[in-house]
Formats: C-alpha cells, sequence, structure tokens
C-alpha cells in the first residue's frame, strides 16, 4: 500500500526533525524501499534505530530483513550519523532476528564504521584512546561474537584494521580471540554437536552412549512411541524405552548374589546444551566386606609363569596397598534406561526386557526407588514389590506383571 | 641462537661466505639465487636444513612453524580423498590381488578414474597437478593395499619423474598426457643383474646409429616394476660421449616404447610380498629410440637418475604411517576384546608397549614426511634429498617392527591367511630393501652431510689461516660459547672444529657412519615430532595433549640413542665393538662358515 502515502515534499518537514538526520534536505529521495518504511519515519518526530528493526520485525526476522536493514542505513546517508547507536541496537536485536552465529552479518555490521577515519595518526592519539565511543563500540560488537563462540576470519580483521588502525582496542581484542579461541575448540573432550538428534529414540540412544562412554556398550530399543487405540477407543500413547548395558556390566549382574536386591532409581537429569533428559539406573548396593568372595588362587591358572609370588613377606603398617582413601566402592550399575513416562510399569517393562539377556533378574528382588520428579504427574509412591521369585517365561507380547504388593 | 651466530659471522665477513657459496652448493643455478639472496637479505633463508645439522647449526627457519597448507587446499584435499578412500575399503580386494599375483583390470581401471595415475603431472598435461604435500596425503590411502602402492609408485614417482623433471617441453607434450591418464603405464629400468644397489657399473649400451638418427640400446634390466604391463620405459644407458677430447662412457637417460620394437619382457617374478606388483626382466635387442628421446643431455643420466630417486622418497613416510595407523585399529578391536587369565590383553603392559610403540612410530613417520614434503613445496627448489633419504631409512624400517609387532598381538591367527597382517609383514620386507637399500641411504645421508660440513669448515680455516681477524674472533667467540654452554656440539667436529684429516678414508669406515646417519635420522624425526606438536599446541588441535605426550615419550628416547650412539663413536671407548665386529665377521668370512667348535667337542 504505497498508494496513500503522498511523498510529494523532498525531505521532511523542518518540524519534524530527525534526532539524526540533517535538517538540509537531501537532494535526491533515498533509496527507494518496497515497504513504505521510510515513509512511516517520517511520520514520527523521534525514531530510534530500534524502531527501524521493529519495523521490519513485523513482517519476518531473518537475515535477508536485516540485511535489508543495514543496507538502508548504510545508503542513507554517507555520513552515518549516530552509526555507534545503531550498531549497539543491531546487536540487541541480533538474537530475534536469528543471526546472532552468523560471522557474515557480523562483518556486514562491521562495516557500517566509516573507515580510516578513526585510524590515529600519530603516537599522541595513539596514547589517548582516540575516538573511545568508537573503539568501544568497535569493542562490543566483538564481545558478543565472542559470547556466542563464533570465530571471526581474515575479512573482520582487514576491516578492524581499515577502521581502528594497528594499534587499538578492537584490533587487541581481535588478536586476543584469535589467540585464545583456536585452542578452546577442540578442548571439550566430549563434544556436543551443534544439532542434536530430534526423534526421541535417537535422542535417548545418543545420551546413553554419551553417559556409557563405553564402546562395547550395547543400546537396546524396547519399545518405539507409538499411540494405540484400545477397545474402549480411549487412545494409550506408549513411550519408548531404550536401554542400554555393556558385556561386563551383563557378567557383573549374572555375579550378583540373588539374596541382595537391586534398586531402579532415577530420574536422574541430563543437561545437553538447553536440553534436559531423564535416565534410570539399575544399581545394586555395594557388597560388604564381610560377604566378599575372595576366590582363593589357583596356581595352577597359568601354566607359564607363577600368578603370585610366594614370598613369604612380612608387611609393614605402610605396605598395605589395599586400603586407598580415594578408593570408593559406590556399588556396580547393570544397565540404564532413558524413558519419557517414568512410571513403574514402564520401567517394569524395561526390567523384563534386561531380563531376555540376564535372566538371572527373574530370581533378583527389584526395588523401585523412583523420585517423583518434575516429570511425574500422579503419585508413585515407593512401591516394594519383592519379586516372589517365579522365572518369568512369558512371550514378548505379554508383559509379564510382577506381583504388587502394597500400592 | 645458531642462527644469530651465523647472522654476525655473515656481517662481518660476507666475502667469504660468498667465496665458500661456490664450493657448497651442487646446482650451479641455486647458487646463484643464493649468492643473489645473500646481497639483497642481511641474513640468508638456509634452503638446507640437514645439511647443517652436521655443522652443529640447527636452522629453525626452516623447521618452524611446521609447514601448513591453506584452508582451500585443505577443502580441496578432503574432496579428493574421500573418494579414494571409499574405492579403497570398498572395491580393492588385496586379499584376492595378493592370491593372484596380479591386480584385477577393474581395478586398474577405478584407479585410473580417479585421476591416480597423474597426480603430480601438471594439469596441462592432463594429470592432477597436485603438491607434494597431497600426493603424500593420498599415499597414506594408497598404501593400504602394497602392490597397488608399489605400481603407482613405480609409474608416477620414479617411471615418469625423469620427463617430468628433465624432459624437455616436446617430450612433455608427448608423453605426459597418456600417462596421466593411465593409458600407458611407465617403469624405471636402471637395476641389471650385475648392479644393484651399484647404479654407476650398468652394462646396457647405447650406440648411435650410423644415420645420427638413432640410439640402438641393447642390454638387459632386471627386476623392473610394472616391466610387464608398461609402454613407456625411461632405460639408463652407458653411451660414448667426448670430454675434453678423450672419449668417456657416460649414463644417458632415453625415453623408450615398447612400440620400438626389440623388448621382450621375462616371466613375473614370485615374490614373497607386493605380488600384485609385476616384476620382471626386461631385454632390450638394439631397439631403436630417437634422439629426440634423450632426456637432458647425453652423458647427464647419471644426475637425473639421482634427482629421480631422491624426490620420490619422502612419500614412503606417509604411506607407512598410513598402514600402521590401520593396523591399530585393527589390532586394538582384538586386544580390547580378547580375554586371557579372566582380563583383556589390552590390560597386560608387554601388549601396551607394542601399541606404544605403533602409535609413537605412525606419529614420527608422518610428521617427518609432512615436514620434507612441506620444506620440498616452499618457493626456491629446495634440496631435500638428505631429508627424504632421512624418512626413507626410518619410516622402512619403523613400518618393519611396527607390522610384525601388530602380527605378535594376534598370536597365531596373525600368522594365519585369514587375518590380512602376515600379507602386511610380507609387503613391508621390501620396504628397507627398495627405493635405495637403507644401508646405501645412511652412507649416502652420512657422507652428503659430512661433505658438506667439511667443505664449510675447511673453507673457514683456511680463510682463517689468511688472517681474517673477524673469522678468528669469530671462533673465538665460538668456543666462549660452548664452553659456557649456550650451543649444541654433535661432536661430529674434531680440535678447533676441524674435520679431522684422518678422516679422508671415512668412506671405508662403514660401521662409523652407520652410527652418525642414526644420530642424525633421528636428530631429524625430533625435528619434526617437535615442530609438530608446537603448532598443534599453537592453534590448539583436538588430541594436541597425546601429541605433546608421543614427542615427548620420542625424544626421550632417542636422546639416550643419540647419547649411547656417540659414546660408541669414540675410537678407543669400551662402548666401541666395530674392531671385534670386524675380526669376527672377517674369520667367518674367510672359512665361509661358523668357525666355534661345537660345544660338545672334548679333547681329552
Amino acid at each position: 500500500g504505497h498508494s496513500h502515502h503522498q511523498t510529494a515534499h523532498p525531505g521532511p518537514p523542518p518540524s519534524h526533525r530527525h534526532f539524526h538526520s540533517s535538517p538540509a534536505c537531501t537532494k535526491s529521495q533515498p533509496a527507494r524501499f518496497v515497504n513504505n518504511e521510510e515513509d512511516k519515519t517520517r511520520q514520527k518526530s523521534l525514531v530510534t534505530h530500534d524502531d527501524l528493526f521493529e519495523q521490519v520485525a513485523k513482517e519476518a526476522k531473518t537475515k535477508a530483513t536485516f540485511n535489508k536493514v543495514i543496507d538502508f542505513y548504510t545508503k542513507g546517508d554517507i555520513r552515518r550519523r549516530g552509526h555507534v547507536e545503531f550498531i549497539y541496537a543491531a546487536l540487541k536485536k541480533m538474537p530475534e532476528f536469528g543471526v546472532e552465529k552468523d560471522l557474515a552479518v557480523y562483518n556486514k555490521l562491521l562495516d557500517v564504521f566509516p573507515k580510516e577515519v578513526f585510524v590515529p595518526r600519530n603516537f599522541i592519539q595513539r596514547m589517548f584512546n582516540h575516538y573511545p565511543r568508537q573503539q568501544e563500540c568497535g569493542v562490543q560488537l566483538l564481545e558478543q561474537l565472542e559470547n556466542f563462540g563464533i570465530m571471526p576470519n581474515i575479512e573482520t580483521k582487514v576491516l578492524l584494521v581499515r577502521i581502528f588502525g594497528e594499534k587499538s582496542h578492537p584490533m587487541r581484542k581481535y588478536q586476543r580471540i584469535m589467540y585464545w579461541f583456536p585452542k578452546f575448540k577442540h578442548i571439550n573432550p566430549f563434544p556436543l554437536p551443534t544439532q542434536l538428534p530430534e526423534d526421541p529414540v535417537d535422542l535417548a540412544r545418543f545420551s546413553l552412549t554419551r553417559i556409557a562412554n563405553d564402546l562395547d556398550a550395547k543400546v537396546t530399543v524396547y519399545q518405539l512411541p507409538c499411540t494405540d487405540i484400545t477397545e474402549s477407543g480411549a487412545e494409550v500413547t506408549l513411550p519408548h524405552i531404550v536401554g542400554i548395558q555393556s558385556p561386563s556390566q551383563m557378567e557383573q549382574l549374572a555375579r550378583h548374589n540373588p539374596q541382595r536386591p537391586v534398586f531402579v532409581e532415577g530420574p536422574f537429569p541430563l543437561w545437553l546444551r538447553k536440553t534436559c533428559v531423564h535416565y534410570y539406573v539399575l544399581r545394586a548396593d555395594p557388597t560388604p566386606p564381610e560377604e566378599k568372595v575372595e576366590e582363593p588362587s589357583d596356581p595352577e591358572r597359568c601354566l607359564s609363569y607363577p600368578l603370585q609370588l610366594d614370598l613369604d613377606l612380612d608387611l609393614d603398617l605402610g605396605d598395605d596397598e589395599s586400603f586407598d582413601v580415594e578408593d570408593l566402592d559406590e556399588g556396580p550399575v547393570f544397565a540404564m534406561c532413558m524413558t519419557s513416562q517414568g512410571d513403574q510399569a514402564t520401567l517394569n517393562q524395561w526390567i523384563s526386557g534386561l531380563q531376555q539377556s540376564n535372566p538371572i533378574l527373574g530370581q533378583i528382588p527389584t526395588l523401585f526407588r523412583l523420585d517423583t520428579g518434575p516429570r511425574e504427574l500422579r503419585d508413585v509412591a515407593d512401591a516394594e514389590s519383592p519379586n516372589p521369585g517365579e522365572e518369568d517365561e512369558a512371550t514378548v507380547e505379554e508383559e509379564p506383571r510382577r506381583s504388587q504388593g502394597m500400592k | 641462537m645458531n642462527v644469530n651466530r651465523l647472522i654476525v659471522f655473515n656481517r662481518t665477513f660476507r666475502i667469504g661466505e660468498r667465496l665458500l657459496g661456490c664450493h657448497i652448493r651442487h646446482a650451479g643455478k641455486e647458487e646463484l639465487r643464493l649468492q643473489q639472496r645473500r646481497t639483497i637479505k642481511t641474513h640468508s633463508r638456509h634452503l638446507a636444513y640437514a645439511k647443517d645439522l652436521f655443522l652443529g647449526q640447527v636452522n629453525k627457519t626452516e623447521v618452524f612453524p611446521y609447514p601448513e597448507i591453506g584452508n582451500e587446499e585443505l577443502e580441496e584435499m578432503k574432496q579428493l580423498v574421500a573418494p579414494v578412500e571409499k574405492f579403497f575399503s570398498e572395491e580393492v580386494d588385496s586379499a584376492k590381488i595378493d592370491q593372484e599375483a596380479k591386480i584385477p583390470p577393474e581395478t586398474l581401471n577405478g584407479l585410473k578414474d580417479l585421476g591416480l595415475f597423474g597426480i603430480m603431472i601438471p594439469e596441462e598435461y592432463g594429470g592432477l597437478g597436485l603438491s607434494n604435500t597431497i600426493y603424500a596425503r593420498l599415499n597414506e590411502i594408497i598404501a593400504l593395499d602394497g602392490s597397488i602402492a608399489v605400481t603407482l609408485a613405480a609409474h608416477q614417482a620414479i617411471g615418469l619423474k625423469g620427463i617430468l623433471i628433465a624432459g624437455s617441453e616436446a617430450q612433455k607434450q608427448k608423453y605426459l598426457p597418456k600417462l596421466a591418464s593411465g593409458e600407458h603405464i611407465a617403469a624405471f629400468c636402471l637395476t641389471e643383474p650385475g648392479s644393484g644397489s651399484d647404479a654407476a657399473s650398468i652394462q646396457t649400451r647405447a650406440t648411435l646409429s650410423e644415420d645420427g638418427k638413432h640410439y640402438l640400446i641393447t642390454g638387459s634390466k632386471f627386476w623392473i616394476s610394472n616391466g610387464g604391463m608398461a609402454d613407456i620405459m625411461t632405460v639408463f644407458a652407458r653411451t660414448e660421449v667426448e670430454v675434453d677430447g678423450v672419449k668417456k662412457d657416460k649414463i644417458s637417460a632415453f625415453i623408450v616404447e615398447r612400440a620400438f620394437g626389440g623388448i621382450t619382457s621375462g616371466k613375473p617374478e614370485d615374490k614373497l610380498g607386493i605380488r600384485g606388483s609385476n616384476t620382471c626382466e626386461l631385454s632390450f635387442d638394439n631397439v631403436p629410440v630417437p634422439v629426440e628421446n634423450v632426456i637432458g643431455e647425453v652423458g647427464g643420466g647419471f644426475k637425473i637418475a639421482m634427482n629421480i630417486l631422491n624426490s620420490g622418497r619422502f612419500s614412503m613416510g606417509s604411506s607407512c604411517a598410513g598402514m600402521i595407523k590401520k593396523l591399530i585399529e585393527l589390532t586394538s578391536e582384538y586386544a580390547v576384546t580378547r580375554k586371557q587369565f579372566n582380563k583383556s590383553l589390552s590390560e597386560f603392559g608387554m601388549i601396551q608397549d607394542k601399541f606404544a610403540t605403533m602409535a609413537l612410530n605412525a606419529f614420527v613417520m608422518e610428521s617427518m614426511a609432512y615436514l620434507t614434503a612441506g620444506m620440498m613445496d616452499r618457493p626456491g627448489l629446495p634440496d631435500c634429498s638428505v631429508e627424504a633419504a632421512m624418512v626413507k631409512v626410518f619410516s622402512s624400517e619403523g613400518g618393519w617392527i611396527c607390522v610384525s609387532e601388530a602380527l605378535q598381538v594376534l598370536g597365531g591367527l596373525g600368522y594365519t591367511k585369514n587375518y590380512p597382517f602376515e600379507r602386511y609383514v610380507r609387503d613391508c620386507r621390501i620396504l628397507p630393501i627398495f627405493e635405495g637399500t637403507n644401508e646405501i641411504l645412511r652412507m649416502y645421508i652420512a657422507l652428503t652431510g659430512m661433505q658438506y660440513a667439511g667443505k664449510v669448515l675447511t673453507g673457514r680455516i683456511k680463510e682463517m689461516k689468511k688472517g681474517n681477524i673477524g673469522l678468528a674472533l669469530g671462533m673465538a667467540s665460538k668456543k666462549l660459547k660452548t664452553s659456557l654452554g649456550a650451543s649444541v656440539d654433535l661432536g661430529l667436529t674434531g680440535k678447533d672444529g676441524v674435520v679431522h684429516p684422518s678422516l679422508e678414508t671415512i668412506v671405508d669406515e662403514q660401521l662409523i657412519l652407520k652410527r652418525v646417519a642414526d644420530v642424525l635420522i633421528n636428530m631429524y624425526a625430533m625435528t619434526a615430532v617437535l615442530s609438530r606438536a608446537s603448532r598443534s599446541i599453537s592453534i590448539g588441535l583436538r588430541n594436541h595433549d597425546h601429541e605433546v605426550l608421543l614427542a615427548n615419550t620420542f625424544c626421550n628416547d632417542a636422546f639416550f640413542k643419540n647419547n649411547y650412539w656417540m659414546v660408541q663413536l669414540q675410537k678407543h671407548s669400551p662402548e666401541n665393538d666395530d674392531a671385534n665386529i670386524k675380526k669376527i665377521a672377517k674369520q667367518v668370512l674367510e672359512n665361509r662358515a661358523y668357525i666355534c667348535s661345537h660345544p660338545l667337542e672334548r679333547t681329552y
């Protein structure tokens, strides 16, 4: 709708003076915009640069529109009045437009500074913080770049040299960024990919492998998420159940004493940048020292060399290396799982699934110690449901139900 | 600090240096360029690194920082590497190639399609026109199959290299396009039944025909890789040349096409390893070779042969490194899963030692290869033949040890044909033998270095004797610095820094030269490793702390070995058993048998 804005006059009337443009009329019309932005700005008396962005924000918040605003500003007036405020406003608006991690946009924004004006020309200027506001603005731009973890490139350096010169604060900041950022790039021994998997099963698989950090551990999907419609017409959503267990954990579980219970604990949070997922753990208490069975060393275990030297040494107080203060036994963790719905029924399903590969679970009493975490909407009291000890030979379709004691 | 000292030298007696310049440099062109450089700058860039090590001088500017390639080149390289890796992992059946002793034509065609037959040929002739560094990188993948690696290397690293570096424009236009596409395969024909390492004693003759338009080559060449299928061969033969009115026999290089006729190839040799590579005897019976096909000038074949052989060696470092990296993957998979005595193999110290050896060797080989390639890629055509020889010696021996250890980890399984380890062992056995036997290369390293150092030092002595005060002061200051512990004394120079005159017969003292070469090889390896680790820390590459660990471990070990060898070098030290070794060998060889009496013998 360009029609009802008759722009016959060449410039703003003197009464509607823009804060940041000269009172003199521009000889030629400023760059024509498809939308009537410039006309809108002329209606107002005091226009801040924020408003420029807000007007564009009404349509679409993309990189293209952001660039358009910058172009509009730079091509509007050769004098670039108020470029410092413009840049500050743009920096603040960047996250809204989604361009805060885009280096090209930062370079374009840096291009807004007039070139060669702020370069100090002698040692006195260099000494006395030449054009402090502009230097501070440049530093703030680089600061925002740094906060979002973007590595500047050669174009940034060239721009900074042309704008501020070699011995300036923004240049110094650039040098510091270029010293530290490469060193920090690969510093995380467990880096997260920039895009986390969207699918909950994939996310669960990724997080479980991240926690287990064992190349031998195997991830099993016990149930995929699906929506079932029961006979009564009600919708039942089945949550996904993804579990992980490594061969050494399987062996340890096989050696576990069936008299002692195992616990299903959870949910524990795992933060992946801004996403929080919860996982559940199957663990047991550490075996008390009196119950620890030490297999007597078999002298015939190794044919080639003696596995233990029988030297009849008398050990001193200081020679006892079996005790270490830092050597804490927290008890074994046998398996982990992730599910969207962490109630006892779902976790029961998990245990039954685990039982396929660890038959000893049929004899071990399983206790559910679940926290009423933030995700739990209904009351799941600490239900102690000792297993009567029957073997579950149910088929996969029929989930073997454990007899519930008190509920 | 040594560089600074040389700056002082430079400034005080520039004239002396320029005189020396004539003695030191081999190639005349280089010398002129260097002299020009010296007149312009106050401190000239030393294009030699390893040779200056013999003078006790570490040219840090040459090796620090570690050579890098630009971002675009790196991206391009990754684009090239991906399809090659895919090809080698999916379509190359190494076991079959080894068993049938033949590379199937589909595989060869696949290699031709990937452009691997003309990696270093410039793009105007149809090749890929890549630098030494990228050639080394591609070799890392190609080395996964030994036969293919040797076939390709025989074709491009030596077979057509002669045309590439010394050929005339017409020769390049005529032959390189077909060679780059792989339509014609090249071979390098130098070795004869009577001359393997002794290349200058070849008997093949090339006589000029009556009309003066052809050379007729007669003779036979032996153990020629790609001999059975090569179409273009670089043949070295003796020609009669007149030098100052005296007729002499000098070696010349010829480009010979199989189509010229008169060439017969024998049956392929049945080899221990690299069985897929075609190695056979070639007989030349009055093969007519046009005069235009002489590479370079008549009688200049020796230099061409040296240049060809010296330029292809460095890639063995990256080939061996690539192979060891693959072996580490295969072996560690086994070591972690296999359990004995209720523990997995990876928990035993001796197995861990083997993995550490493999990792260290791969790291050092990679560092050395890419440092040499980077130095060779620099403008100014630096002469890196000594460095390339060092890379070859270290990599071939390191590769042999690592492959053997990898097989050992697998034990009996590694010994069977079901696993590729025995094939890798067999393929690696040729590495210390071909492309210059390690013994010859050690002699080359030691003697080239000593010649260079000796000339520089005797030059300085002569200057001093002429009464050049500046030089005398320089020597005095050097002595002072040495006594204050500022410089590294390699101990190769005797009193006053002169190479002892009794070492004129040094060429015959191979046991001494072997130790000298070993010390220098270790030093170059340490340089490469330190340079690479420093760069990794500075730019923060992933797992740079592991690199630092590898660098420190290797340097620790190499330092002690070097010290021991240096002690052994002293003529009358108890660690030096050279005299005994010679005596034992003499007695055994005289009797051509083991001469001790049997331990069970009695005298009464």
